[in-house]
This record gives structure tokens, C-alpha cells and sequence, in this order.
């Protein structure tokens, strides 16, 4: 073995949370540097300062050109909403203010530039950092992006040209941060691994809309990989393995190998023929597969990986970047009508914001003990009437351009939908006295997601026109467990027999009463899970587009009657564990073609 | 000199988007222009972004805009009309 005097430093293992699927072997790119640039306090002789000072207004220009050209890209590749963030960096660069100070610092105390931006900058972030308001302090990473970049250009540093990566690289940072992200050069890109994020963390929904693998909340990592060490991540399990051995490489790629078999055909996704087949299983019953969408870029992936139109558009993650401030009704109006033209006949259900009152700054908001069952989602909108009335507007009048549903986030009572119709109600004759084109005939379903909610189903039936079962929440609620919380992750059981039995009555109650009923999370884009599902009863999933070839090629092996009769037994076992042993016994039997690789994991 | 008192009115006061557009306006005037909280009397230079953000100016505070120098008249009528306007942010909601 020729690097057995390094095998001490091999084989890291290291253990975050897993954000995206899939696995990537590639050279470490530390971007922490740009967060914590090193830089040198040099003195300056009085003829150096006018250099100092040149060096300054070209590190300046560069920066404003670098960010003039992301936002052109950032424009074309996620559309106009994100590069809201890059208007306000530009104009702290044109800032007369601050230029002029830190100017004045390289001739007053005749310093180098570096350290004329890295002191100026600290001292405008330590005032913002005083500001009572909560808005305001978070400003404060954008004043740090902007030095970080300054910092970047003055000491000539070439390979963090994002967009002109010669080698494939897996980022290593502590965030990835919305002006990286739009930097990247996706070719080169394998994956993300961050020290800090959760599940919702801008770096894991990025990776996951672009199909990417990451590990998020890997604690220690950007103190231990160096630009250029390799690493393997696995966005499955959340493994992290620093200059993997000759061996532990051989596995995981083996691991990958089986994965890719198993998805060969339909990994093809250029392939217009994997996009085309029915996604029918074996016996003939039609299962359809609908797209999450959370990024206006992920629209023309919806014909590529055969979605029939977009089962979860999460309204509130284009804005997230810009908040508190909201997107105009107009904003809102193109956007809408754009996932109403490109999911044409399928159409696009549009969860209205699903967001927090901490994110919207709300005049008298107090921070809350507990989030998850605080001021959100529908109740946010109930009492915020102005920005649901101004979202509502925008659906209504985008859908006259094609098939726009709506439905409604955490609803825990029948008396919030019935409020939520009433002001619909009052919406549309608003828009018909002003005389404004749009199509009222507008579907409402109910996100069930609340224990409350899926044992009233039956009632919620009765007043909606579909329902929309969430399980991410409604595992966290039933199950009492927040899976971004290490101590407790292992609770977070998707196979728990209460989560199975409660989608069972939920299936029952949909047929029972006629309503459509279909089903978006995570589950849906694993494909045993996926599986389950349809043993279950249900007949509509909505995932991530890159999980749809999988998950296609897992209905089109299977037969539905056995996988029903496969879940009647799984109902009455008394453990997640349990279920899993059923599985892994069963399923390789009864659908042989998907499972002929060394089964599940 | 002249100067003129306004009301912020729009939703979210002087956040970056509504500072952006102030301050790209006041950068067209060859007089200055300063913006001057009634309450607090902290002061902010109105071609800075930096500074007007730092006003910290919410829903409802009153603010002085004093402009000095040839175009002060347009500065600060101009001005004064930009921020009753909600900064253009109810006027590109269509049609409400």
C-alpha cells in the first residue's frame, strides 16, 4: 500500500444530517475562506498609500462587476425573485459613506487595503448589530458578504472563480450562501456539505432542487477538510468520510453502482422515453407522480423527469431570501400564471405562504418558546388579511391562464377553512365589481398535517374539494419529534405503525366520501416508502422531480393488490423495525425487477 | 435649504427594497439630502444606503427630508411624493 504512512489522517467518518440523496466522491472546495479571509495588517509607507488606494477602487469594481454578472445569471437560471439580495449588495458597494471611510483609513493610518475594508466593515457591522431591529441585525451577512468578497479579490485569489471550475468538487462551508449558490457552476458541483442548516436550510433545498447530494450540520468539518483533501458524502445517510481510503472508496462505490443499476433506465433523464411510460403498476392500477417545486428553475424540469404537473408549489420559498418584505401582487401574478402555463392540463396546486411570524417581522411579534405550534402557516394568514388577500388576488387572477388549485397549510379547525372561504369569497366579488379577469372556479384542498385534522378527515371531506395529506409535519406532530434534533432523529419513523395506520384512515375516508386525495413529503421519494404508500390506498404522489424516474420505475415493478394485502399485515405490527423486516422479507419477492441488487439499505 | 415632514406608510417602513429605491433617487439630485427621524432626531444621509437602513424607520415614523442645493425644490418634493407612494410597492399591485 503506497500511502500507508497517511492512513492515520484517512477514513474520517463524520456524521451530519442527510439533506439530499445520492452519493458524491469528489476534491474538497473550502468556501469558509471567503466568511474568514485571512488578511495582514501591513504598514504603508506615504508612497504606497496611493496604491493602496488604487488596489481598493479595482477590488471595488471588480466586486460590482461579479455581481452585476450573478445577478444576470441568477436572473436566467432561478429566476428574478432571488436576485432581490444582489440589488441591496450592489448599492452597499456604491455606498459614497462607507467607500469613503474605508478609503480614509488606508490614507490616515496608512494601511493596506485588506485591512482597511476587514476594520471599516467590522465597525459597520458592529452598529447594525445594536439595532433593536431584528431585520436590521440580519443585515449584517450582507455586510459580511460583501467584505468576504472585497477581501477575496484584493488578495488575488483566482480559484474561487465559482463558474469556471476545472475539477469536480464537493463544497465544504459552513452555509452556502445565496450569492455562492448563484456562482456555481453546476457541471462541476458533485455536492454540498455544511457545518451549519437544517433540513430547511437554504443549502439543502438548493441541493435538493438541483438533484444534488448534501450533508447539512456536520459538526467539526470546515476545521478538518482542506481545499483539495477528497471526501465522499453520502446524502442518504449522512456520512461524511474525509480522504476516504482505497477500500472505503471501493465501497461506496459499489453502494452507488447498485443504487444507479437499480435506476438505470430511468436515470436517464435526457431520455424522453423514461418521462413518457405510464406509471402503472403491474396490475394495471395508474399511480400519478406530481412535482414538489420550490425554485422557479425547477419548472422546465417538470417535463424532463415526466411529472404530471405540480402536486406542492411551497409559495413561500421563492421569497424566503427577501423577507420581511413580500412579493408584489403582480410578482406573485407571473409566477403563478408561469407554473399555470407550464403544468398546463396536470395543473399546479399552490400551498398559500407557509411561513412563521418570525420571518415577517410582524409589528409586536414576540419570539416564540415553540415555533412548530406557534403563530404559522394559515393562522399567520388569517390574521394577516392584507398579504393573504393579496396572494389570493394573484391566484385567482393566474388562474385564468390554466388549472390552479390552492390549499391550506396546518389547518386545525373546520372553522379556519370555512374563514379561509369566506374571504375568497369576498375576493372574487372584489375582483368581479373591479372587473378584473379571473377564473373563480377554483379547487381548495386541506393540507392534513395536524393529528386533529386527519381524525376530523372525514368532516374535512365533506368541505373540500381535495385533500392534500403533508407528512413531514404530520410525522413531526403525530410522532412528537423534531428530526433536525440529533437527540431525537432516531424517533423520526416514517414506518411507525401510527404513521401507517393514520394514513390508512385517511386513504379509507378519502374513498368513502369521493374526494381526491393525494400526498406530498418525503416519503413519496423513497421508493419502498413510495411503495407503502400505495398499499395503503393512496393513488397520487408529489415529490421532488429528480426522485420521479426512482420512484416510477418502483410502481411500474410492483402489483398493487399484494402490495395492499402486504400492508393490511404491516397495520397491526407494533414497531417501525417490524415493518421494515416485513419489507425487506416481502417486497424483494414480490417485485423482483426492482429489488434484484442487494435490496434496501 | 428646504425641508419638508413625511409619514413612512408603507407595511414594512424603510427595509432594503424601499431604502434602495429612496436612496437611487436621491443619488439623481446635485443637492444633498438628509433624512432626519422627528423622534429620535438620528440623522441619515439620503444617497447612503447604509445610513438610511440604519434609520431603522418603521411603519408610521415621521421624518424630516432637508435637501440644500440647486435642485433642492425637485429634491425634496420629489422625495416627499416617493415616500407617500408606499415607494411604488402598492403601485405595482395592480390594479388595487
Amino acid at each position: 500500500m503506497a500511502s500507508s504512512n497517511n492512513s492515520a489522517s484517512r477514513d474520517l467518518k463524520l456524521q451530519g444530517i442527510a439533506a439530499s440523496p445520492g452519493i458524491a466522491l469528489a476534491t474538497v472546495l473550502r468556501l469558509d475562506e471567503r466568511g474568514r479571509h485571512q488578511f495582514y495588517y501591513i504598514d504603508v509607507s506615504s508612497a504606497q498609500v496611493r496604491r493602496e488606494v488604487r488596489r481598493l477602487n479595482d477590488a471595488l469594481d471588480e466586486a460590482r462587476s461579479q455581481l452585476k454578472n450573478i445577478k444576470v445569471r441568477l436572473d436566467e437560471e432561478l429566476g428574478y425573485e432571488h436576485s432581490y439580495i444582489l440589488d441591496a449588495h450592489l448599492l452597499m458597494l456604491e455606498d459614497k459613506r462607507l467607500l469613503a471611510e474605508i478609503e480614509h483609513e488606508i490614507t490616515s493610518r496608512r494601511v493596506n487595503a485588506e485591512w482597511a475594508v476587514r476594520s471599516v466593515m467590522d465597525r459597520a457591522i458592529s452598529i447594525y448589530k445594536q439595532v433593536e431591529d431584528a431585520y436590521l441585525r440580519e443585515r449584517t451577512s450582507d455586510l459580511e458578504d460583501i467584505a468576504t468578497r472585497l477581501l477575496t479579490i484584493l488578495s488575488g485569489h483566482d480559484q474561487f472563480n465559482l463558474s469556471k471550475l476545472d475539477q469536480d468538487v464537493v463544497i465544504v462551508a459552513k452555509n452556502i450562501w445565496p450569492s455562492t449558490v448563484a456562482e456555481l457552476d453546476f457541471k462541476h458541483v458533485l455536492g454540498f456539505a455544511t457545518t451549519s442548516g437544517g433540513l430547511t436550510s437554504h443549502s439543502a433545498i438548493i441541493a435538493r432542487a438541483l438533484g444534488i447530494p448534501a450533508v447539512v450540520g456536520v459538526t467539526d468539518l470546515t476545521r478538518r477538510a482542506r481545499t483539495g483533501n477528497q471526501i465522499l458524502i453520502d446524502g442518504s445517510s449522512g456520512e461524511v468520510i474525509l480522504r476516504p481510503s482505497k477500500a472505503v472508496v471501493r465501497l461506496y462505490l459499489k453502494r452507488r453502482e447498485e443504487e444507479e443499476k437499480r435506476t438505470h433506465k430511468t436515470r436517464v433523464t435526457g431520455s424522453p422515453g423514461a418521462a413518457a411510460e405510464e406509471s402503472t403498476t403491474l396490475d394495471g392500477v395508474q399511480i400519478t407522480l406530481r412535482a414538489n417545486v420550490e425554485l422557479p428553475g425547477e419548472i422546465a424540469s417538470l417535463r424532463r423527469f415526466g411529472a404530471r404537473g405540480i402536486g406542492l408549489y411551497r409559495s413561500e420559498f421563492m421569497f424566503l431570501n427577501r423577507l420581511p418584505d413580500l412579493p408584489s401582487e403582480q410578482e406573485q401574478y407571473e409566477l403563478y400564471r408561469s407554473l399555470a402555463e407550464a403544468s398546463g392540463e396536470d395543473g399546479a396546486n399552490i400551498r398559500v405562504f407557509d411561513l412563521g411570524g418570525d420571518k415577517l417581522s410582524l409589528p409586536g411579534f414576540e419570539a416564540e418558546q415553540n415555533p412548530a405550534l406557534g403563530l404559522r402557516a394559515i393562522r399567520l394568514s388569517l390574521i394577516s388579511e392584507n398579504i393573504f388577500k393579496t396572494q389570493l388576488r394573484a391566484i385567482l387572477r393566474a388562474n385564468a391562464a390554466g388549472r390552479l388549485r390552492v390549499v391550506f397549510p396546518l389547518i386545525s379547525t373546520i372553522n379556519e377553512l370555512r374563514e379561509v372561504k369566506k374571504i375568497i369569497a369576498e375576493v372574487k366579488s372584489e375582483l368581479t365589481e373591479a372587473g378584473v379577469e379571473h377564473n373563480g372556479s377554483l379547487p381548495m384542498g386541506v393540507m392534513i398535517e395536524v393529528p386533529a385534522a386527519a381524525l376530523m378527515v372525514d368532516l374535512f371531506a365533506r368541505e373540500s374539494d381535495f385533500l392534500s395529506i403533508g407528512t413531514n409535519d404530520l410525522i413531526q406532530y403525530l410522532l412528537a419529534v423534531d428530526r433536525a434534533n440529533g437527540n431525537v432523529a432516531h424517533l423520526y419513523q416514517p414506518l411507525h405503525p401510527a404513521v401507517l395506520r393514520t394514513i390508512n384512515w385517511l386513504s379509507r375516508a378519502a374513498r368513502e366520501a369521493r374526494v381526491p386525495i393525494e400526498l406530498c413529503g418525503e416519503m413519496a421519494a423513497d421508493p419502498i416508502q413510495a411503495i407503502v404508500l400505495i398499499g395503503l390506498g393512496i393513488r397520487t404522489l408529489s415529490l421532488a422531480p429528480p426522485s420521479i424516474p426512482l420512484v416510477k420505475r418502483a410502481v411500474r415493478s410492483i402489483e398493487c393488490k399484494a402490495v395492499a394485502s402486504l400492508m393490511k399485515d404491516a397495520l397491526k405490527l407494533g414497531t417501525a423495525t417490524e415493518v421494515e423486516d416485513l419489507l425487506k422479507r416481502e417486497l424483494p419477492r414480490q417485485a423482483p425487477r426492482f429489488f434484484s441488487a442487494p435490496a434496501m439499505g | 435649504m428646504i425641508e419638508r415632514t413625511v409619514t413612512i406608510t408603507n407595511r414594512l417602513g424603510l427595509h432594503a427594497r424601499a431604502a434602495a429605491r429612496l436612496v437611487r433617487r436621491a443619488a439623481q439630485y446635485t443637492s444633498t439630502v438628509h433624512l432626519v427621524r422627528e423622534d429620535t432626531g438620528v440623522q441619515a444621509d439620503g444617497k447612503s444606503i447604509l445610513s438610511v437602513l440604519l434609520l431603522a424607520a418603521a411603519r408610521g415614523t415621521r421624518l424630516t427630508i432637508r435637501a440644500d442645493g440647486e435642485d433642492e425644490m425637485r429634491a425634496a418634493t420629489e422625495l416627499v411624493e416617493l415616500v407617500e407612494q408606499g415607494f411604488g410597492e402598492e403601485i405595482s399591485d395592480g390594479v388595487f
